[in-house]
């Protein structure tokens, strides 16, 4: 080192030491916040901008200035061009094709389950015995495969004629001849497909919170005499409720964002149009429609924003700080 | 390991104690665990895991075995039955002669780590901001992160497509001085910007909870308050800093929709592993157990570092540290 | 081994001021102690001290250096915490050498450090433990040696004893002392407990609210407290105080009258209103009297609780009645309260004559609070006409 650098890096050191608390927390803040705004922040405001703007069908140009005409399309159903109703008030289009709610129920089914199941995952992870390295690293793995290769897992289990679970439950009467290609039946294979691969997700989270639990209180509360599921009532689950909620929070806002599997599985957004698929579709089909694209972005990240509103009251309620609430 | 050794009273053997199932002969038997079960529920409880983590491993880990069935398949079968007729391994050593598909893996593995470092470093110094200091519009920072997760990463596609195309000036201001389209800069940045949330999130709450005492120790003892981030309190969060790193690995290894659109096909334009899986699809063919054998090919590094990073997530860190 | 010197040091925070107007000058070498109840500002002084804390205003020097806006680190400091905060993740040699390592110490310097710290708290042979395979009072003597290890100009200590239990603390209490005679290092240590404060300290700086009351050696803060706060709070059990009136030639509080010669004091005039306290080791029992400095006359007064302590005994006494029918309104509890000798033949419910030793009888002024004196003296002339009882 010489003389001159370290000298510049010592006054920098004193400088940032004698900072407020304030400007020193702002400070840190500067390279992330840097990185999301040229790369998040300012991309999002230009696609929100995109929104006010008509399509125009090629060339990927914008139109006129065309205000809420774009939401307004797609709420009352009435964009010619959209691949899938968004939301269809007339009802006549089934539930499960509507994207919004498709998304929804998608969104609720999988994280319920992703939630229980990463539960479960996490104290198979926690306890100790011979063997739980191997079984931690089985658990995460699923978590390892890039999506398209699960998709082409399940599409050879759910493959018609073929596939391994095709045959019995089209005996059991719960599937159809052609799984991948009935909304109902690729609804519920996206959503297994799903649950499988992402309740690692919530496993590692929630080890990481119960891992951090003193241990200490265990002893108190055995001392006090309290029962296996009262240890887990009153000293785990409050405990590892600020990290739960993250990983619940994110897992939601990925659920509600669900696009990868529907098209690596081969069900594909005209079997479940889910809403980020009419995104691409608007964006990559075969006329690119990015006003309307860019709305569906928006309105995605407004149904998002209420279910995240629904979580924060929730966090607020039991009186659990996060940070935020 | 000493340090969490004790205080599991919960840390049952599980080994051996789930055996026996077959056995169909002795009624006695299973009264006699009927018995200790109620008399000793601890015991019942370790059982029922065990159970219950066999059928969990089993649904979780029968697709994986399905891949390793589909790679042992004669190429152009598609119907796998659920035993595999034939071990060829040579299926593993095709995948690398076929296509470079160790360039395909190195070009996915340079993403993760690079973002993997740069998100915990830089995330580290917001997490400790926002986990340990206080400061004005905290809450609404945090919350910015989060409104980021809202919006469908597709959404960001064209304005970032078009500026690292230099098509259009970046926040309007400044048009990117070379192109970066095409390389791991035009991967690496977004996928930085997009995971950097989550892992705020995580290292806020980690970093949150560790007492102020141990870091006024280390600021007496002679670090200044970045060093004490570095020296005491990542070390400590380990569990939270190693959960993150994982997250954020995976997630970009295995991204495809940014590492494919803002790359060429080629492994040598920076295609990802993804697209390594992929060229096995032409036009008219499918290489199904090519595609698996890459795919289980592709999961080991990850493996590898589960392994070396779930040793950070145990518990009793910060045991010892304090007395209050 | 430095001077330590605070001018005019405020923290304030939003809408509370912690530290107001600090003037410490602590000399080389001394052994210093905070002491106040929680909340007064003792804890934040020692953090503006050690750089924790940034004052609102003011100057603090270290040496003959102005320190002020320093970091810790650069301030030539050691500290010991209340809560310990060994770093869990490290043994003890890493928990001691941590601050060497960090100052980039070649390792055989380091090691004969970390080898003579150790020993100073005899910790030798423990330096492979994690923290959390050691006792508590284990922690506190690695904590201890993480301080020394550096040598430092002065070692800051922020209720170091608090957490550990009562035996353990009077052993650390003695090794502290026995540290402090080997180091000669300036040692400012914060307390809340008066009488380690009283035991271990050149000097004790009470502090209430923020702001300094008396600074002065053990033995004056308890003989000549500065003021009532620090009369109150020094001393265990606490002084009993009670209002009084100046009388012609008399102090009077409900019950009590006190043959007092005005004159010779400065600043109080028949007719004031005053605040009197005494101690309760400056009651006597009429037996005892010849050992009080300056008894007073006699009182009659009954019994109430006895708290017998082993080496004393304290007596809780019934309120006398005064002409208007009230009872002097001694604090909290309604009459005085006494210690006298273990062997002393007394029990509940029984009517003593008791003395008070005047010579240690102290005025405040009722307002402030300020002392005005510390002992009073008879007035020649009234004194036995009012009392006529008197001893003298």
């Amino acid at each position: 080192m010489s003389g001159g650098s370290d000298g510049v890096l010592t006054g920098l050191a004193t400088w940032t030491e004698n900072l407020s608390e304030q400007a020193y927390a702002y400070l840190l803040l500067v390279p992330a916040f840097l990185v999301l705004l040229l790369f998040a922040f300012w991309p999002l405001a230009s696609a929100i901008r995109m929104s006010f703007f008509a399509d125009v069908l090629t060339g990927g140009q914008l139109g006129e200035f065309s205000g809420i005409t774009n939401y307004v399309q797609l709420l009352t159903n009435t964009n010619a061009l959209a691949p899938a109703a968004f939301v269809d008030p007339s009802f006549q289009t089934p539930v499960l094709e509507q994207a919004l709610f498709m998304t929804i129920l998608f969104a609720v089914l999988s994280v319920t389950g992703e939630t229980l199941l990463g539960f479960l995952y996490a104290m198979l992870m926690k306890a100790e015995y011979k063997g739980r390295r191997l079984v931690r690293l089985l658990i995460i793995l699923p978590w390892a495969i890039p999506i398209v290769i699960q998709g082409m897992i399940f599409f050879l289990l759910f493959r018609p004629g073929y596939g391994l679970l095709t045959e019995p439950l089209q005996q059991l009467g719960i599937f159809s001849n052609l799984p991948l290609n009935t909304t109902f039946d690729s609804f519920v294979i996206v959503t297994v497909a799903d649950i499988w691969k992402t309740s690692a997700f919530m496993a590692l989270l929630i080890l990481a919170g119960l891992e951090s639990v003193n241990q200490d209180l265990y002893e108190v509360a055995d001392v006090m005499g309290a029962s296996r599921w009262q240890r887990f009532r009153y000293i785990t689950f409050p405990l590892v409720f600020p990290v739960l909620m993250v990983a619940m929070l994110f897992r939601t806002m990925g659920a509600l964002r669900v696009y990868g599997i529907i098209e690596s599985t081969t069900v594909g957004c005209s079997t479940v149009p889910s809403m980020t698929c009419l995104v691409t579709q608007f964006m990559f089909g075969s006329a690119t429609l990015y006003g309307s694209a860019a709305a569906v972005s928006v309105l995605i990240a407004i149904v998002v924003g209420l279910f995240i509103m629904v979580y924060l009251g929730f966090i607020r309620r039991s009186n659990q700080s996060l940070g935020l609430a | 390991m000493s340090i969490d050794a004790r205080n599991h009273d919960d840390a049952e053997t599980f080994d051996g104690s789930g055996d026996g199932t077959g056995d169909e002969e002795n009624k006695s038997r299973i009264a006699r665990w009927a018995d200790d079960w109620i008399q000793n529920p601890e015991k019942a409880y370790a059982v029922m895991l065990v159970f219950l983590g066999g059928v969990l491993l089993t649904t979780s880990l029968f697709p994986l075995y399905w891949l390793f069935n589909v790679s042992m398949a004669p190429p152009g079968q598609t119907d796998i039955p659920l035993l595999p007729t034939t071990i060829d391994l040579s299926v593993f050593i095709q995948v690398f002669q076929q296509v470079p598909f160790a360039r395909f893996m190195f070009n996915s593995l340079f993403y993760a780590f690079t973002v993997t470092v740069f998100v915990l470093l830089v995330g580290s110094l917001a997490g400790y901001a926002f986990g340990r200091l206080e400061f004005r519009g905290k809450t609404p920072l945090l919350f910015s992160l989060l409104v980021l997760s809202f919006f469908p990463p597709a959404t960001l596609f064209i304005p970032l497509f078009r500026a690292f195309n230099q098509q259009v000036p970046m926040l309007g201001l400044f048009t990117l001085p070379v192109e970066i389209y095409g390389t791991p800069g035009a991967v690496v940045t977004p996928l930085s910007a997009f995971t950097m949330p989550l892992a705020i999130f995580i290292l806020t709450t980690f970093y949150g909870q560790i007492p102020d005492g141990l870091e006024d120790a280390a600021r007496v003892e002679g670090t200044t308050r970045l060093g004490a981030l570095f020296r005491v309190i990542m070390p400590l969060s380990a569990p939270g800093v190693a959960t993150a790193g994982i997250l954020t690995f995976i997630t970009v290894y295995t991204e495809f929709f940014f590492s494919f659109l803002m790359t060429g096909n080629s492994a040598a334009e920076w295609a990802p592993v993804v697209d390594g899986v992929i060229a096995f699809q032409t036009q008219y063919t499918v290489r199904y157990d090519l595609q698996a054998a890459a795919s289980l090919i592709a999961i080991v590094p990850v493996a590898i570092l589960v392994v070396v990073a779930q040793d950070k997530i145990i518990s009793g860190l910060t045991q010892g540290a304090l007395k209050e | 081994m430095s001077r330590v010197q605070l001018t005019d040091v405020t923290k304030r925070y939003d809408d509370v001021t912690a530290v107001d107007n600090m003037n410490l000058d602590l000399k080389d070498g001394e052994f210093i102690c905070l002491v106040g109840p929680s909340g007064c500002g003792k804890s934040t002084t020692l953090e503006t001290i050690a750089g924790l804390t940034k004052p609102t205003s003011g100057e603090i020097l270290i040496g003959d250096r102005e320190v002020t806006n320093l970091p810790p680190k650069d301030r030539g400091i050691a500290m010991v915490f209340q809560n310990i905060a060994l770093f869990p993740h490290m043994d003890v040699y890493d928990n001691i050498s941590f601050g060497l390592r960090l100052r980039d110490f070649p390792q055989d310097e380091m090691d004969e450090r970390v080898d003579e710290a150790a020993r100073v708290v005899r910790m030798q042979g423990m330096l492979d433990r994690m923290p959390s395979e050691m006792s508590g009072g284990q922690r506190q003597r690695v904590a201890i040696a993480r301080a020394i290890v550096r040598d430092p100009d002065v070692f800051l200590m922020d209720e170091p004893l608090a957490n550990l239990d009562a035996k353990l603390r009077v052993n650390m209490r003695t090794e502290l002392q026995r540290l402090h005679k080997q180091l000669d290092t300036t040692i400012i240590y914060v307390t809340h407990n008066q009488a380690e404060a009283m035991t271990m300290s050149d000097r004790i700086a009470v502090l209430d609210k923020g702001e300094l009351q008396q600074i002065a050696p053990p033995l004056t803060c308890y003989n000549e407290p500065a003021n009532r706060f620090v009369a109150g709070f020094i001393g265990s059990p606490s002084m009993n105080f009670a209002d009084a009136t100046v009388g012609d030639g008399t102090l009077d509080a409900n019950g009590y009258s006190i043959s007092f010669d005005t004159t010779a004091i400065d600043g109080v005039g028949t007719g004031d209103a005053v605040e009197f306290g005494i101690r309760p080791e400056d009651i006597y029992l009429k037996s005892n009297s010849a050992e009080a400095e300056d008894p007073s006359r006699t009182f009659s007064v009954t019994t109430d609780v006895l708290e017998p302590m082993g080496d004393e005994i304290f007596v809780y006494l019934k309120p006398i009645l005064g002409a208007s029918g009230e009872a002097a309104d001694f604090e909290e509890r309604q009459g005085l309260l006494m210690s006298v000798d273990p062997s002393s033949d007394i029990s509940e419910e029984e009517d003593v004559e008791i003395v008070i030793d005047r010579a240690r009888l102290h005025l405040f002024d009722d307002a402030s609070g300020d002392a005005i004196s510390h002992g009073i003296v008879a007035d020649s002339e009234i004194g036995t006409a009012d009392d006529g009882v008197q001893a003298d």
